[in-house]
């Protein structure tokens, strides 16, 4: 045996014994021994899409472009194969879309929401989406510049937010004092102590007008009582009467004005910002009543003795 | 006036040597292809040349020529890996790797290796051979060199290159998978669909056309350098150097004109 020829002769047939191998598992990766599956997609552009262009669905290969043209109308028709084990995932209901990112070459996506729908059959023209990236980038970056633009102006040194946040500041500065949001909003604590003050005087005034009315009234009944009584002092006192009914008018007006008071300061505690700058007037017309009051109870008291000392005070 | 005559001169002597030099190797080769249509050539003697040709050239250096493929594969795979990784391009790095190695650095490193290695001793055997007038006596003993010296060295060389840039590329080839995917099953599907996409029809003939290029290279070279030199035993040395860079830069000039083909 000759050892040299025997060494070449192992070598020769393991190389071919490999090779033969590699053309084997060459010929299966590229689809010789299996049956494939034709589509024709129908697409708009045929921009990025070329033979080799892989048809991949859920991000593995399954099939790839093998040719593209114009037909009879000028559209556009891509041919792709796939492997016959690989037609399982190609639906009625897929959608195939072009990708074709920023890096990397383009690839048609095909998404199959439902695989119990009905497979496509061979040779089916399905149509072709385009998702171009690049494409809307451009228009997506214009507008992206004008919103920043925007963030720009509205944040420059003297710009309205700025003034905005130093205003709020201030404000929520104050509403920590003594007198919280009352201050916060009327500025200092002196204003907020006014109102309050004003606010605690009406509280009392009120209570005291409530009893002066039950007094009026009181006096009403007194009165009524009086004219009519059987002494009779109706027939004398027709002037009197006129004008007590006059005076009683004045009393109810009296009234209304210290309801029309309440109303007002409830709008007061509403705005309070109003109710600050109305509060002279407020005390005016509150004076102005309890005068008016005082007057209409001095007037009765002359013609009629009360035992007590006819007063309002205001707080 | 002078100066310029001379150096007009020698860029004609040059050229003319060039052309000398392309001639006489492109006649050889066609001798040798001649040759080898005839159907005489086609005897015990002249396969027994080639299968010890193919021996030294290939089969005595299979081992030491694995481990370095290995060794160069594994460093390449890994630098294009973690590059891939870096840049977020992890997709490509299969791609990548067998591009890089199997289509172009292994066939032109084995080249180079069977020229170091075999290519610069043929060299000077033919020159030791025509300085001491042995072909003259060969072919008095009715021998004709070209059929039992130089066409068995020709298809030794050939075979040899072919088959040694396989196996690296084949090993490359498995190295990558097992650097990418690791020892299991999973990633075979996609590193099946991405050899489909490289090797087709026209890149399967490329490479194994400029392969053969390359062992046609590393041993034409060689002979033709021998068999000009001047029958005086201190020029062997620079016809062994003239070979040698004549075989470099024929091996540059395939792989460049290979990938101008391929990607320009």
């Amino acid at each position: 045996m000759n050892k040299l020829h025997f060494k070449v002769g192992l070598f020769a047939a393991a190389s071919l014994l490999l090779a033969g191998a590699f053309v084997v598992y060459l010929l299966h990766a590229r689809g010789f021994f299996e049956e494939t599956f034709h589509l024709q997609l129908a697409a708009s552009s045929a921009d990025g899409v070329a033979p080799g262009v892989p048809v991949v669905f859920s991000g593995i290969e399954i099939g790839r472009v093998t040719t593209l043209g114009l037909n009879e109308e000028g559209g556009i028709i891509i041919h792709a194969t796939f492997f016959k084990r690989n037609a399982k995932w190609l639906k009625e209901n897929s959608t195939f879309t072009l990708d074709k990112p920023i890096v990397g070459g383009a690839k048609i996506r095909v998404d199959s929401p439902d695989l119990d729908a009905p497979a496509l059959p061979d040779d089916a023209t399905v149509l072709l989406l385009t998702s171009d990236i690049s494409k809307e980038l451009p228009a997506l970056v214009e507008r992206v510049k004008a919103v920043l633009d925007n963030v720009e102006h509205l944040t420059r040194k003297d710009g309205e937010i700025t003034a905005t946040l130093a205003n709020l500041q201030t404000v929520t500065g104050r509403m920590t004092g003594e007198y919280g949001m009352l201050e916060g909003i009327l500025g200092s604590p002196e204003k907020a102590r006014a109102v309050t003050d004003s606010l605690d005087g009406i509280r009392a005034l009120v209570g005291r007008l409530d009893s002066l009315a039950l007094k009026v009234d009181g006096m009403a009944v007194k009165t009524d009582q009086w004219l009519f009584a059987p002494a009779g002092v109706a027939e004398q006192t027709h002037e009197a009467l006129a004008q007590i009914r006059l005076m009683l008018n004045d009393a109810q007006s009296s009234l209304e004005k210290a309801d029309a008071m309440m109303t007002n300061a409830v709008a007061i505690s509403a705005d309070v910002k109003e109710g600050t700058q109305d509060i002279a007037t407020l005390r005016a017309e509150v004076d102005d009543a309890v005068s008016k009051a005082n007057a209409l109870v001095n007037k009765i008291n002359k013609m009629w003795p009360f035992a007590s000392e006819p007063e309002v005070k205001l707080p | 006036m002078n100066f310029l005559a001379a150096s007009i001169e020698s860029l004609g002597a040059k050229v003319v040597g060039w052309f000398t030099v392309g001639y006489a190797m492109f006649a050889f080769l066609a001798k040798a292809s001649l040759l080898l249509l005839d159907r005489t050539t086609w005897n015990r003697a002249t396969f027994d040349v080639v299968v010890k040709q193919v021996y030294f050239t290939a089969v005595q250096i299979l081992p030491v020529f694995l481990g370095y493929a290995l060794v160069i594969s594994w460093l390449i795979i890994t630098i294009i890996l973690s590059t891939a990784r870096d840049f977020g391009l992890t997709a490509f790095a299969s791609e990548m790797t067998i591009r890089v190695l199997v289509l172009e650095l292994l066939p032109f490193l084995t080249a180079l290796f069977v020229a170091l290695r075999s290519g610069s001793a043929i060299n000077t055997e033919v020159a030791l051979m025509q300085v001491n007038n042995e072909l003259d006596a060969l072919a008095h003993c009715k021998v004709p060199p070209m059929q039992f010296e130089f066409l068995p060295r020709l298809i030794g060389g050939v075979v040899s290159v072919v088959i040694l840039a396989g196996l690296a590329g084949l090993l490359a080839l498995l190295l990558g998978y097992l650097s990418i995917y690791g020892v299991s099953t999973a990633g075979f599907e996609p590193y099946t669909q991405t050899i489909a996409k490289i090797f087709d029809f026209k890149i399967m003939a490329g490479l194994i056309v400029k392969c053969a290029l390359f062992g046609l290279a590393v041993t034409l070279i060689p002979v033709t350098a021998g068999l000009e030199t001047p029958k005086k035993l201190f020029m062997v040395p620079v016809s062994v150097l003239r070979g040698m860079m004549r075989v470099f830069f024929a091996i540059v000039t395939i792989e460049v004109v290979s990938l101008a083909l391929k990607y320009i």
